[in-house]
């Protein structure tokens, strides 16, 4: 083997994993499905009323929810990324925890705050509109995604140069002038990243179409669910998942080359402290849109604490959710007792992060050189498969080749590993970009190999990366519901699939209660996480 | 101090997290005057800078330019040119275009726009490089670009931080010499800081040293050479220390004589020992903990390791 093909060694099982588990199998799936029913196939499943409509809800919805997340992120992202105040910290960490919540979580959060029963909209009903159909499902997205927007136009908004920027002062640039000049273009190109993020995220939401419209509502994700599950039309929904990967190639390959873009700006060196101008008045419609924003997180939070808290079974007292959760009752309704589904949700992440990590840690290798580019883009396709098309290929060829429903395990683990593969590569990515070369050639000019000297001289070195990588994957998993959804049999249920049977099953305070149970959790990975500041999700 | 129509920099304090960066700075520069504010690092210098110019708060004191107080002043509107270490020019823009971005953004009409901009690339002779884009320029070029930008904006003070600090020594002594100039046929007063105390003393009408937030002296560079007053001014501008009587002396490598010990000198280890350029130098540890030099012409000095006594010819004695 040459030098050059060991080099390569390493890189081998992410690229095998990724080819594996997500390309080969979401090619054959619309392959397969386009073979099965022909020209006529295709044409019937592309006309088809309700296909057209999903198709139209993932374009509607994903935008709606893109521009709206751009607008509530970026003042929010500028006042992070530009400046200097108390609170900063906190805020960023309040904002960043519905991303790591189940978006089941955050959908009940939501109906708890304005749904058709929260107290909010009982004072006042013209707030109703706000929790069901699309604008509920927007606002869900939003939340969601509101922290994307706004740690990338933070990143963005950094990035810019700062000695340009006081030169440009000095030389009679107004602040205006200067926005246009010098930190405004970077800023923009991190909101726009985040955009098409949201974009990419909420064109194939699945459980707040689910559970806040319905049918009428599902976006393309849906609708292959529906195709698979409900309605046993395997082949039509292998066309829809084409017509899915179309749809999101767009935006991802853009997402790619903006991100791409914000990560090739230097890091700001300059530490100094920048206060925020409170008395320019351009700056008070950018604190008001913020101070809305981190208002509305932290009331979702709260309504979910609150609710978890006192969360009853219908006539039982405040807190017998909680004894009903951990009682018979429970395991014979879900299929599963809750300490099973909390020991599976914790497993499965647990492996899935870990898996992801390894694997991540194993691109990072792979990050210098003339095949870098190449490499990035080929795994960075996660992105472009969403659950469902990816938990839907995986059932139907892994699952015959790992002996039937008896291994539904290792496709769930599978599955989080995969998704969560995308965000690992980025925390490391951007770690081990910041260290630049000089640590891996001065190990190699002692003698250690290529591979040596990653492992001992730079590893080490980004070791907050890696777990905040490690934390972000686990964080990831235990809130995965689409594809394990999709796969999972009633002994490897998780939490958040639990809590779903209990939102379907009108089983309201048992299921708030288990969302508190998932908030919980979920911020506990997130305290460690918001260690790694703005450039974590980059 | 003296009311003047150019700077005037009165009891400024600045602090970074309740640390304090300056302590009670004042200052005066008339109009044309070329200044430099010499200093260690991290004693304060650019801070200053940043405070006249607007970038810092001041946690008390005033900041004054042609008998306007800026208290209220944004930077934009203050008048003051800042040339910083790096030159950070416009990317993607020619040397034009750049130039011409000052008098642009002031709203300037055309004709004048282009006159300024011909005027200040004749000055620093780049009519050469007018379309070429900043990027293809050399490190000398962009910081030549970077004053013929300022001078385009017509300020009154122009504050220069280090801005030679990253250009090869050859063209440093050239940009210097050439800075000074242009500044000077522009009547324009200037601050300029360094840590280099040959810059320093070269460029300056008057120099200002800077310690720990503080003016610690000021005056014309040969009087300030010749007569440094306190220990920390006189380690900057490179003579050794030691104590003598209840206070210290300054002394000159130049003036320390080494040679064998005696009962009229002090004991000293020699560190190491060479030729540099036409002298001899050695660096020596004295028996008190001083660190010393010293530079001789006639002939080699001793090999390290030996121990030697040394005493000095002429010493300046320092304020306590």
């Amino acid at each position: 083997m040459t030098s050059r093909l060991r080099s390569f060694a390493p890189l081998a099982p992410v690229v095998g994993f990724v080819a594996l588990f997500a390309v080969v199998p979401t090619a054959l799936l619309v392959a397969l499905g386009v073979a099965s029913g022909g020209a006529t196939g295709v044409a019937d499943a592309l006309s088809d009323p309700l296909n057209e409509r999903a198709l139209e809800n993932s374009l509607v919805q994903g935008a709606l929810s893109a521009f709206a997340a751009v607008a509530v992120g970026y003042p929010v992202g500028v006042l992070l990324g530009r400046f200097d105040w108390r609170g900063r910290g906190l805020v960023r960490a309040v904002l960043t925890v519905p991303f790591l919540l189940p978006t089941i979580v955050v959908v009940l959060g939501v109906q708890d705050l304005v749904g058709p029963d929260a107290p909010l909209v009982r004072w006042s009903p013209s707030l109703g509109w706000l929790g069901v159909g699309v604008p509920g499902i927007v606002l869900v997205n939003v939340l969601f995604n509101l922290p994307l927007v706004a740690l990338l136009t933070a990143v963005g908004a950094e990035s810019a140069s700062r000695p340009l920027e006081e030169s440009l002062a000095t030389l009679g640039a107004t602040p205006a002038q200067r926005f246009r000049w010098v930190w405004g273009p970077p800023s923009w190109v991190g909101a726009a990243a985040g955009g098409l993020l949201t974009f990419l995220f909420s064109a194939l939401a699945f459980a707040a179409p689910l559970l806040l419209c319905g049918p009428r509502c599902y976006t393309l994700e849906g609708r292959i669910w529906s195709l698979v599950q409900r309605l046993l039309a395997p082949g039509e929904a292998a066309v829809l998942a084409g017509v899915m990967v179309a749809l999101l190639l767009l935006p991802a390959v853009g997402y790619f080359l903006l991100v791409s873009r914000l990560r090739s700006a230097p890091a700001a060196l300059d530490r100094r402290a920048r206060r925020i101008p409170w008395r320019s008045p351009a700056l008070w419609p950018v604190v008001a849109v913020s101070v809305l924003a981190v208002a509305g997180v932290t009331a979702v939070l709260a309504s979910i604490l609150a609710r978890a808290a006192a969360a009853s079974t219908p006539g039982g007292p405040p807190g017998s959710a909680w004894s009903y959760l951990f009682g018979p009752s429970a395991t014979a309704s879900a299929g599963i007792a809750t300490g099973g589904a909390i020991a599976n949700s914790l497993v499965f992440a647990g492996v899935a992060s870990g898996l992801a990590l390894l694997l991540g840690i194993l691109a990072g290798f792979g990050r210098d050189g003339r095949a870098r580019r190449a490499l990035r883009v080929y795994l960075f396709v996660p992105l472009l498969v969403s659950p469902v098309v990816l938990a839907f290929g995986l059932a139907t060829f892994w699952r015959p080749a790992l002996g039937g429903a008896a291994d539904v395990w290792v496709l769930i683990l599978l599955g989080q590993a995969t998704l969560a593969l995308p965000f690992t590569l980025q925390s490391l990515d951007v770690a081990l970009a910041s260290l630049g070369r000089h640590h891996r050639e001065s190990a190699q000019s002692l003698g250690a190999s290529p591979f040596l000297a990653y492992l001992e001289a730079e590893l080490p070195r980004v070791r907050p990366a890696l777990v905040t990588a490690a934390l972000f994957a686990f964080a990831l998993g235990l809130g995965e519901f689409t594809a394990t959804y999709f796969l999972a049999t009633p002994s490897f249920t998780t939490v958040p699939l639990e809590l779903y049977h209990f939102a379907a099953a009108r089983a309201p305070g048992v299921a708030n209660a288990l969302a508190g149970l998932l908030v919980l959790l979920s911020l506990a990975a997130f305290l460690v996480i918001q260690r790694g500041g703005n450039r974590a999700l980059l | 101090m003296p009311s003047s129509d150019g700077l005037v920099v009165r009891d400024v304090g600045v602090s970074w997290a309740g640390r304090p960066v300056l302590r009670d700075v004042s200052l005066a520069i008339a109009p044309g005057e070329f200044v430099t504010l010499m200093g260690p690092n991290g004693s304060g210098k650019s801070t200053l800078l940043r405070a006249i110019a607007g970038f810092e708060p001041l946690d008390r004191g005033s900041v004054e330019l042609a008998g306007r107080d800026l208290a209220d002043v944004p930077v934009h509107r203050r008048g003051i040119g800042f040339l910083f270490q790096e030159p950070s020019l416009l990317p993607r823009r020619t040397v034009w275009e750049n130039v011409a971005f000052g008098p642009e953004v002031q709203g300037r009409p055309e004709p004048e726009i282009a006159g300024r901009v011909h005027a200040a690339l004749g000055l620093l002779r780049l009519e050469g490089l007018r379309d070429r884009r900043s990027e293809a320029l050399s490190g000398g070029e962009r910081q030549r670009v970077a004053l013929a930008r300022t001078l385009a904006a017509r300020p009154t003070l122009v504050l220069l931080d280090e801005p030679f600090a990253s250009v090869d020594p050859e063209l440093r002594t050239e940009l210097r010499a050439e800075f000074r100039d242009v500044l000077r046929s522009q009547g324009i007063s200037v601050l300029h800081v360094t840590h280099d105390r040959e810059e320093g003393l070269f460029l300056g009408d008057r120099v200002l040293l800077l310690h720990a937030g503080r003016i610690v002296q000021s005056g014309p560079p040969d009087d300030v050479f010749r007569r440094p007053r306190t220990s920390e001014v006189a380690r900057f501008l490179g003579y050794n220390v030691f104590p003598e009587g209840h206070g210290h002396v300054a002394v000159h490598p130049n003036d320390l004589l080494v040679g064998a010990p005696a009962s009229d000198t002090r004991s000293a280890t020699v560190l190491a020992s060479g030729p540099v350029g036409g002298a001899w130098v050695a660096y020596l540890d004295a028996t008190d903990g001083e660190r010393c030099e010293a530079r001789s012409t006639s002939g080699p000095l001793p090999a390290a390791g030996a121990v030697v006594g040394v005493r000095w010819a002429r010493s300046i004695p320092l304020e306590p």
